[in-house]
Formats: structure tokens, C-alpha cells, sequence
């Protein structure tokens, strides 16, 4: 394989990046290689665990199995994008809050896959959020947390308050 | 011998407290109990690191990128077993952008699993390391292999799923006796198939040589000093010239203790190149060469006398643990056999796969599943329900409660189906409802050879530092919560490092070790800063040394109340620095942890499919430091527990000992789709057992899922299932059996 790049430009978060890459990459190659832009996750390179979805004209893709020629020009977000300057996105402030980000290393993923829901359903059902996430998997949380979070964050953008289910203590 | 102080204590849970006195190490801060009010620690604290997560901010080892960094693959066996014949490297090197490749073998050693590393390439970019891969030259004198444990020659002769065969002879006499002399006798076998860690972020490590001599690193690892050791040992370096980096980690459970082959080669790599060198496995040299929890077969044979109490036990195992022939031991739950006469023995069977590694609590699911099991049966002759039967014989006092709080918050009367394999009251005929549970033991409480500093500036800045790592338990937060504690001031003020070998020695994270080892260390370091502290303070005052304390985000001197802050600007522009050190556990109310595990399931006669409803855990341990932390520890376990029991299964090629499903399509992992309602109560004990009275929480909540899950499934259809996973395929056969066997 020879070493020639070509140019291109890729609009992520809202900026547009002209970016020297090799023709072979992937999105996700460039996005972490070239871009420097690693909250996107490498988990599998096979399209199978949802590491490094990001949304492409706002619809998610698992970016590992998208030819990064193919999409330049086109609207991409990434985690890096997903707050809005210092404020964070309610879906990242929920993962904080209830431990929905244990190792952290899926986390991106679930959230920009979660965000895509909560721009077209503001009032997901857990079966709606069940078939959001259904391409990404965690190793950690064991996905309770990651449901409630994205649940609390489809309220808190409604304007609602909204708890958190507690578990229990003993005694408590 | 170090001298000891008597110190008074209440220890226990609500409903069995007690007072004892422990030996207490001189030096040692005063030892939390039940009477001990405590502000931050037991509440829910975020992560401190958790908006690094949340933001893509958090930098894992696979993100490192450094200038220069070459990228490194493994050249890897296609044989089973066999013999390295020959190896030519030399078309390698002078394919585009490689800089270096290195034989991790030589003609005439051994050659023992598929994937077993023979040498190792670094180029400029991957892609490249990767098509250079075809240039390795090697030839094999293959040879015969088993490449499943069930095909060893001493492994056990398998009828319709059951041993046949001898008990082993010896040390039997006593358990023999027992079961004669019982009133009910049962026996049967259970299976277990290999299951891979899958942790998100795979194996791997950045290794930079650097011209000075000294070797830096950054690893996706789960025990930094270990890292430090292996590397430096290998390159024959001393230790204090590596220094090894793991502040975010992708995962571990149990595969990520060490450098491994491909981290050394790493390392070597870089020392010929002078370059960062980049080693990060794929997903499926992640399956297929870094350790799995091992496959075991169990027999048990058992009796219960006629008021049902379990008196004989006798348990043999085999284990499955890869080429080591090593590590494949079962164990399980100790409690239900105090009144009975026990054996238990165990024998691994290599083979020709890759080798088994610790798995979150090694050997205890596998072990639970089967004595869990068989407990199931022992109800049954008894005439027992699973729930009454348990409390007939648990002789753990914190479990007793456990049994009891689970089983009312969990519905056990409802969920449970009295007629085992007939649909519940207003399903349709094809869906059938049971519920199982089980217990959870463990038995670690910490260990002493770690330190912890603590340092207080004069702007107010609280520190904690300690060279262990956080593979996303939390312990970062855990450091945090008890520094804040002893300081009474808020746990979001404590910057904590954790990470870097260049801070005090720390544990590995494993067998639930890290908090009960470094938790007492944290506060101790914190307790003696805090002493620090209050001196200055009052010299600073000309007050009494005695009369300055710590209390509700203030400093309290004689009759002035400082705000923190305000008494750090006395101290000076050298920081208050304390050296926190982990002395011997006390003798404590207990040495073990309780939990249990209650589970909900639906099974769909007409596919085969198992889908858990509910699932709800108890568990203890020792005191709840946080009470998020810790729901998050057991709600991770019971999934990776429920995916143990439904899903997960290594399959290999028997006649290559190739695995065929090595990624995550086929080898499938429970993902959203799969959850289930699902509850944690943490159940909080003073355990006297340390200064914090923590005790380890990562393993025990994941040994009773995959046991009540299977006994769950059982009521439903009726027919106890023995082999896990328990995919769809086992669920028809064993139903099509029974409608034979009609
Ligand atoms: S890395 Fe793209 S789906 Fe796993
Ligand atoms: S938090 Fe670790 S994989 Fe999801």
C-alpha cells in the first residue's frame, strides 16, 4: 500500500477540518488519527459493539465500517461536540450523576446513539431506548444506569425535573 | 512484634450487633464502627472522573499517540501444537515502513495454541505492520492435540451429560459414611463452556525506550506495579527506570494483570527502534490470546438427614484451563455445609487453547452454579421450597438476613411457580415462569504493602496519590470520599491521582483486593495529615494542639471556627504531607462477605428462548464507602453473570483448535435488548476488620447470578438444566425429552 494521501475536508461538530489522509482510513481512523478527536472508541473494528458510533447528518453510525472518503463534506458529531461549550449535554451530566460511565470506554457510543433518540422521541419509551442502544454493549454497568440516564436526560430536556430510581440500602 | 492497642467496638448489622475488642496496630487511626456517624462516606458521589469520560476527555491507553510512535502486530501460530521448525524473518524488513521486527520464538520451541505469539513487527503504520504479517516466514512440525478438555485422556467419561466413573479413592471414608446414613441422596453433573473477559478496551500498551535509558508506558492494565515488574524483568531493567501509566482503563475483569508477550515484545521493540511503539491487541486476538474464565465439569453426590440438613457433600471437579494445564479450580459457597462431612477434589485437564487467566471471583460461578444446583435437588427430596431449605441451612448470619430481605422485596412466594413446567395462571400455554436464587460468598478483606499520600497545600488543596489504577470501579472516588471524610470537608474538593508507578505502591485490581487494601491506607494517610494539619493550625493560633479539629467544612480551634480554606493559609508554603501506611487486619466480626441473588425468568417453550424478567441482589460489603459505587459494581456483575448463564460460550474448532466465533457477532454478549428489570440493595456490616471496615465488592456479586438464573429456569420448565450457557437449543432438547419421557 503506498503512503500517498489525498485531501479532503470533514465538517465535525459544526467546524470544517481539511485533513491530509490516507485513502484506505476509516472514519473512525481519521476522526482518532488525524483529527486527534480520540473520545471516539475503537472496540471492535468490526461494527459489532457500538464503541465508535458518532452521527453522520445527525443519524447514527458505527464509524469503524464507514470509508471516511465517502463522507467528507457531510455533517459528523462526535462526543467532543456533544456539549454545548462548558455546559454539558444532559445525557452526559446523567452518566456522570448515576454512574452510567463505569470504565467510560463505551460510554460515547451509547450517548451519541442516545442523543439521536432524544432529537426525533422526546418521550422514549424503555423499549424505544432498548432499540436505540441495541448496537452498542457495555462490559460494566450492566445497561440499568444507562437506561435511567437517558430517561432522566429525555426529561430534563422536556423541562421536567425528574428523579433517579434509588436502589435500596439496608436500613435506609 | 508490633505493639497493639485494645480498642472497643460494636460491630455487625442491625440485627446482630455486638460489641468486641480488637488488637488495634499502634499508629493506626481509631477504627470506624456501627456507632461511628459518618457525612460523605455511604452517600452518591459522581465520579470525580467521570466528566473526563462523559466528554471523550479521558485518554486510554489505545488513544496515546505520541510523535514518532510506530505501530506493532504479533505474528501468531496457525497450529494447535507443534513445534517452531523454522523462522525467517528476513523479507519483513525491507518492506515499506518497517523499522523493526523481532522473533519471540526460536526453531525447536514450543508452539502451544493457536495464536501463540512467534514475532513481532513495528512499522510506520499499521496497515503496513499489518501486510507485513504475510512476509514472516515459519514452518511447524505440527502434532496432535486436544484442543477441548473433554478429550483428555484422564478427562471423565460424559454419559447423556452425566459422569460415569469411579469417586476418587482417597480421603472418601467419612463422606461414604455420611451418605449412607442419609435419609435422601442425590447426585448429578454440571458443565460449564469457556468464557472470554471482553473487556471493551482490548489488551495492549504503549512502550517508549527512551535514550536516557529509561522505558515509559502507558497500559491498559489492571495492576500497574505488576506491569512495572513483568517489563522491567524482562528487559532486565531496574524498576525504578519504568514507569507505567493507567489512568483511564478500558475493563480487566481478571485478563489484565501483567505485560504479557505482546507488552514485552512492545517494549523491545521500542529499545532496538528508539520510538514509541504501539501495541494494541484486535477484538479478536482479544478472544482468542488473553485469557478466559476456564471451562469445568462437576460432579457432586450429596445427602440430607430427615429434618433436611445437608450432611454429606462430596464435590469433584475438572477444570479447563488452556496449554498452562494450571488455574482451572472451581470453588464455591462454604456456608451450607458446617453440619456436614465434605470432600473436594479437583484435577485440571490441559489442552492445546489459549491459557485461562483470574476471571472475576476465578472459579466461583462455575462452582456456585453446580452447588447451587444440586442445593435445588437436596430441597426437593426434602420437600422443601428452595427459599426454607436455604435458611434450614446457612449457617452465614448476615446471609440469613440477606435470604430474608431479598426474598420479600423480590415477591419469592409469587414469582415462584409451584408447578414446575406448566404456564402460570393467565399466560398462554407456551410461556413458562419460574424463579431461582443463590448465594455469594467471598472471602477477602485486603492486604497490608501499600501506601497512600496525602497532601494539603496552603490554597486549600486537598491531594490523595496513589499508583494503582481505576479500571472504572471508582476508586478514584473511593480515595476521594474517605480523604473528605477524615478532613470533614465535600469529596469533590480531593484531587486524586491514581495511575502512575512514580506515586506509592499500590495494589492490583483483583480478587476484590483494591478498596479493603487501600481504603484503610487512604484514610490512615488522610488521618495523619489531618494531625499535621490541626498542629500548625494551633501553633499558627498559640492555641492547644488538642483543641483544633476538623468537623462539617471547618477548622475548629479553641473557640474559633475557621473555614478549611482560611486554617490551610496557616500552614505555610510547605504542604502538609502524610505518608499513610496499611497495617494487619483486626480479627473483626466476620472474614467472609454475604450476598444472594434472586431471579426471574420467562421461558418460550415454543423457541427455546430464556429472557430474565427480574433480577434483584443482596450483598455486603463491609461498610458501603459509596452507595452508587458500589449498586454500580453489583448491577455490572449480575449482567456479566446473566450473559455467564445465557449466552457466552468460546467455541473451538476441535480439530484445529481454532476459535471460530472470536468477535462479538457470534460470540455474543448480553447486550440492551437482554435486560431485565433489575434492583441492588447494598447491605452495609461493620466488620471490624480494618480501620474502614471495607471488604471487597467486584467479585461476590458476580458468582450468584448465573446460579440463580439456571435454577430459575429450572422451575419454569422443570427440568433442571446443567450446562450453561443455557441457549435456546438445550432449553428444546430438554423439553422434547420430557415430553418423551411423558
Ligand atoms: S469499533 Fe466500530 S462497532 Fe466496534
Ligand atoms: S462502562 Fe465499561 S464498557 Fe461500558
Amino acid at each position: 500500500m503506498t503512503s500517498s494521501k489525498v485531501l479532503g475536508t470533514f465538517v465535525v461538530n459544526g467546524e470544517p477540518h481539511e485533513v491530509a489522509y490516507a485513502p484506505h482510513k476509516t472514519l473512525l481512523e481519521v476522526l482518532r488519527e488525524d483529527l486527534g478527536l480520540t473520545g471516539t472508541k475503537h472496540g471492535c473494528e468490526l461494527g459489532e459493539c457500538g464503541a465508535c458510533t458518532v452521527l453522520l447528518d445527525g443519524t447514527p453510525v458505527v464509524s469503524c465500517l464507514v470509508l471516511a472518503q465517502e463522507v467528507e463534506g457531510r455533517a459528523i458529531r462526535t462526543i467532543e461536540g456533544l456539549a454545548d461549550g462548558p455546559d454539558l449535554h444532559p445525557l452526559q451530566d446523567l452518566f456522570a450523576e448515576l454512574g452510567a460511565s463505569q470504565c467510560g470506554y463505551c460510554s460515547a457510543g451509547f450517548m451519541l446513539a442516545a442523543s439521536e433518540l432524544l432529537e426525533r422521541n422526546p418521550d422514549p419509551t424503555r423499549d424505544e431506548i432498548r432499540a436505540a442502544v441495541a448496537g452498542n454493549i457495555c462490559r460494566c454497568t450492566g445497561y440499568i444506569k444507562i437506561f435511567e440516564a437517558i430517561e432522566l436526560a429525555a426529561a430534563r430536556l422536556r423541562g421536567e425535573q425528574g428523579q433517579p430510581t434509588r436502589e435500596m440500602l439496608y436500613g435506609s | 512484634m508490633t505493639s497493639r492497642d485494645e480498642h472497643e467496638m460494636r460491630v455487625g448489622f442491625a440485627g446482630d450487633a455486638k460489641k468486641i475488642t480488637v488488637d488495634v496496630p499502634t499508629g493506626d487511626a481509631p477504627p470506624w464502627d456501627l456507632d461511628t456517624r459518618l457525612t460523605s462516606v455511604g452517600g452518591r458521589t459522581r465520579r470525580i472522573d467521570a466528566v473526563a469520560k462523559v466528554t471523550g476527555r479521558a485518554r486510554y491507553a489505545y488513544d496515546v499517540d505520541l510523535p514518532g510512535m510506530l505501530h506493532a502486530v504479533v505474528a501468531r501460530s496457525p497450529h494447535a501444537a507443534g513445534r517452531l521448525a523454522s523462522l525467517d524473518l528476513s523479507a519483513v524488513a525491507a518492506l515499506p515502513g518497517v523499522a523493526a521486527v523481532i522473533p519471540l520464538k526460536e526453531p525447536g520451541n514450543r508452539v502451544r495454541f493457536v495464536g501463540d505469539p512467534i514475532a513481532a513487527i513495528a512499522a510506520q503504520r499499521l496497515d503496513q505492520a499489518l501486510d507485513a504479517l504475510a512476509a514472516v516466514r515459519a514452518e511447524y512440525t505440527t502434532e496432535a492435540a486436544v484442543t477441548d478438555f473433554r478429550d483428555h485422556p484422564d478427562a471423565p467419561e460424559l454419559v447423556r451429560g452425566e459422569v460415569v466413573g469411579p469417586w476418587p479413592g482417597r480421603g472418601g471414608d467419612e463422606v461414604a459414611a455420611a451418605l449412607a446414613a442419609a435419609a435422601h441422596t442425590a447426585e448429578g453433573t454440571w458443565i460449564c463452556e469457556v468464557q472470554t473477559h471482553s473487556c471493551l478496551e482490548s489488551h495492549g500498551l504503549v512502550a517508549w525506550f527512551k535514550d536516557d535509558g529509561t522505558l515509559e508506558v502507558w497500559a491498559s492494565t489492571q495492576a500497574t506495579f505488576g506491569v512495572r515488574g513483568g517489563l522491567a524483568s524482562a528487559l532486565e531493567l531496574p524498576e525504578e527506570k519504568v514507569r507505567v501509566h493507567a489512568e483511564f482503563v478500558g475493563g480487566g475483569f481478571g485478563s489484565k494483570f501483567g505485560a504479557d508477550a505482546e507488552g514485552v515484545a512492545a517494549a523491545r521493540l521500542s529499545r532496538l527502534v528508539k520510538c514509541p511503539v504501539k501495541l494494541m491487541l484486535s477484538r479478536f486476538e482479544d478472544h482468542t490470546c488473553a485469557g478466559n474464565r476456564p471451562s469445568a465439569i462437576i460432579r457432586i453426590r450429596a445427602g440430607i438427614d430427615a429434618r433436611g440438613i445437608i450432611t454429606a457433600w462430596d464435590y469433584d471437579a475438572w477444570g479447563g484451563p488452556g496449554y498452562t494445564g494450571r488455574g482451572g479450580g472451581t470453588r464455591h459457597n462454604p456456608t451450607y455445609f458446617t453440619r456436614a462431612k465434605t470432600r473436594n477434589s479437583h484435577r485440571d485437564l490441559d489442552s492445546a487453547t489459549d491459557a485461562g487467566r483470574a476471571m472475576r471471583a476465578p472459579g466461583w460461578p462455575q462452582g456456585n452454579f453446580a452447588m447451587e444446583g444440586m442445593v435445588e435437588r437436596l430441597a426437593e427430596l426434602a420437600g422443601m421450597d428452595g427459599l426454607a431449605f436455604r435458611l434450614l441451612n446457612d449457617a452465614d448470619p448476615i446471609r440469613q438476613a440477606e435470604w430474608r430481605l431479598g426474598a420479600e422485596r423480590f415477591g419469592w412466594e409469587q414469582r415462584r411457580n409451584p408447578k414446575p413446567g406448566t404456564p402460570r395462571d393467565g399466560d398462554p400455554a407456551h410461556l413458562l415462569r419460574g424463579a431461582g436464587l443463590a448465594s455469594a460468598f467471598w472471602g477477602q478483606m485486603g492486604g497490608t504493602g501499600n501506601q497512600v499520600t496525602c497532601r494539603i497545600h496552603q490554597d486549600g488543596t486537598v491531594e490523595a496519590r496513589n499508583g494503582a489504577q481505576d479500571i472504572g470501579t471508582g476508586m478514584k472516588t473511593v480515595m476521594a470520599v474517605l480523604t473528605a471524610e477524615e478532613l470533614g470537608i465535600a469529596p469533590e474538593r480531593i484531587r486524586v491521582t491514581m495511575g502512575d508507578t512514580n506515586d506509592p505502591v499500590g495494589p492490583a485490581s483483583g480478587g476484590s483486593t483494591t478498596t479493603p487494601s487501600l481504603a484503610p491506607t487512604v484514610r490512615h494517610a488522610a488521618w495523619l495529615a489531618k494531625a499535621e494539619l490541626c498542629e500548625r493550625v494551633a501553633a499558627a493560633l498559640r492555641v492547644e494542639p488538642g483543641s483544633v479539629r476538623c468537623e462539617g467544612g471547618r477548622v475548629i480551634a479553641g473557640d474559633r471556627a475557621l473555614g478549611f480554606d482560611e486554617a490551610c493559609r496557616l500552614i505555610g508554603p510547605t504542604p502538609v504531607e502524610a505518608t499513610g501506611r496499611r497495617f494487619r487486619n483486626y480479627e473483626g466480626y466476620q472474614d467472609s462477605v454475604a450476598g444472594c441473588q434472586f431471579a426471574a425468568v420467562v421461558v418460550d417453550a415454543r423457541t427455546g428462548v430464556v429472557r430474565v424478567e427480574k433480577m434483584l441482589a443482596v450483598q455486603d460489603c463491609g461498610l458501603v464507602i459509596d452507595t452508587l459505587l458500589a449498586e454500580n459494581q453489583v448491577l455490572g456483575a449480575m449482567i456479566q453473570g446473566m450473559s455467564y448463564a445465557l449466552h457466552e460460550q468460546r467455541i473451538v474448532d476441535r480439530a484445529t483448535g481454532r476459535m471460530l466465533n472470536g468477535d462479538f457477532l457470534n460470540y455474543k454478549i448480553s447486550g440492551p435488548a437482554d435486560l431485565p428489570d433489575m434492583e441492588a440493595i447494598m447491605f452495609p456490616v461493620a466488620n471490624g476488620k480494618n480501620n474502614v471496615g471495607a471488604a471487597g465488592l467486584g467479585e461476590p456479586p458476580a458468582i450468584a447470578a448465573p446460579a440463580a438464573i439456571a435454577n430459575a429456569v429450572g422451575n419454569a420448565i422443570g427440568i433442571p438444566l446443567r450446562h450453561l450457557p443455557i441457549t435456546l437449543d438445550k432449553v428444546l432438547a430438554a423439553l422434547a425429552e420430557a415430553r418423551r419421557n411423558r
